[in-house]
């Protein structure tokens, strides 16, 4: 019993801030700076931080370009192998100093590796009590568009005060 | 002078030439694939341009409804919102100003709307359909 209670203590403890009790020095996620990721990339969507999703993630996801998202994206093999190597030398468990990194590889311990950012436990806890209705109004479309409401998102900053959603305004948690 | 003026011929040529260039391949191949092929046509093309099919995401879509059909504009990415630049050479001198990148584009987008890749023919005439737009 008192082992039972010690180890609910202990979980609470961990999970009482989100994902938050590992120390990290910078805010957000380090920003793109590759010109070919932005160009190949940032064409469809926003050219989301190498540090939002570790390795072994990006690797699944840059294995099936041609059904990205049931879309094809597929990549002249150059292309292909510098977007790859910069995703594998930028992300998120290399950027472990950078709080939203840390918190994203946190979240996936002993978990799977996940098929997107959005279906990570940390991105899933940060944006559950949002109305559904505001992440498929038009002027978000879904929870991929990240500069629909993080207004600095670009620059690697998904702070509270930079939230603007449309249609809705400044978030306060 | 007679340099300068060969360069100038030269460059403007070379300008022009990427879709020309990359036409005439698909000339070449969609003769190979068709003997009875006789040239590309702007018709045909806005056909393929234009009409809906069930696409890759399992909604109606046509290659309009992520370019519009006003080509020096610039328009949405039909799933994502991203702004996709004019497809007019015309608007957008970028557009058509390598091979490689055309290919890259027309294999992706016509998986996306007909889950399939083009045919020589079906590339060259969308192609020439978008060219011909900017002669009107």
């Amino acid at each position: 019993m008192r082992f039972t209670l010690f180890i609910i203590l202990l979980t609470s403890a961990l999970f009482a801030d989100g994902y938050g009790y590992s120390k990290t020095s910078k805010k957000g996620v380090a920003p793109v700076n590759n010109a070919l990721y932005l160009k190949e990339c940032g064409s469809c969507h926003f050219a989301y931080q190498a540090g939002l999703l570790p390795a072994n993630a990006w690797n699944k996801m840059m294995n099936n370009l041609e059904n990205h998202f049931d879309t094809d994206a597929t990549l002249a093999q150059e292309d292909w192998i510098t977007v790859s190597n910069y995703l594998n030398a930028n992300s998120a468990e290399k950027n472990m100093d950078y709080k939203r990194s840390s918190r994203i590889v946190n979240s996936l311990r002993g978990r799977a590796i996940p098929d997107s950012i959005s279906k990570t436990p940390y991105m899933i806890e940060k944006h559950n009590e949002i109305r559904p209705l505001l992440i498929t109004q038009k002027e978000v479309k879904g929870i991929f568009n990240c500069m629909a409401c993080h207004t600095t998102a670009d620059k690697g900053i998904y702070s509270e005060r930079d939230i603007k959603i449309p249609n809705c305004g400044r978030w306060k948690d | 002078m007679k340099i300068i003026l060969t360069l100038i011929a030269f460059l403007t040529l070379s300008f022009a030439s990427v879709s020309d260039e990359y036409l005439s391949s698909l000339y070449q191949q969609a003769k190979q694939e068709n003997p009875n092929f006789s040239g590309f046509e702007a018709k045909r093309g806005e056909a393929i341009f234009t009409s809906e099919h069930m696409g890759k995401k399992g909604k109606m879509i046509s290659c309009a409804s992520c370019h519009g059909m006003d080509f020096t504009q610039s328009h949405q990415n039909f799933f994502t919102g991203k702004i996709i630049e004019p497809l007019s050479p015309k608007a957008n001198p970028t557009r058509f100003s390598e091979i490689k990148t055309i290919e890259k584009w027309l294999k992706r987008n016509f998986n996306d709307v007909y889950v399939r890749e083009g045919t020589a023919q079906e590339k060259g005439d969308v192609l020439t359909y978008i060219l011909s737009k900017d002669k009107k």
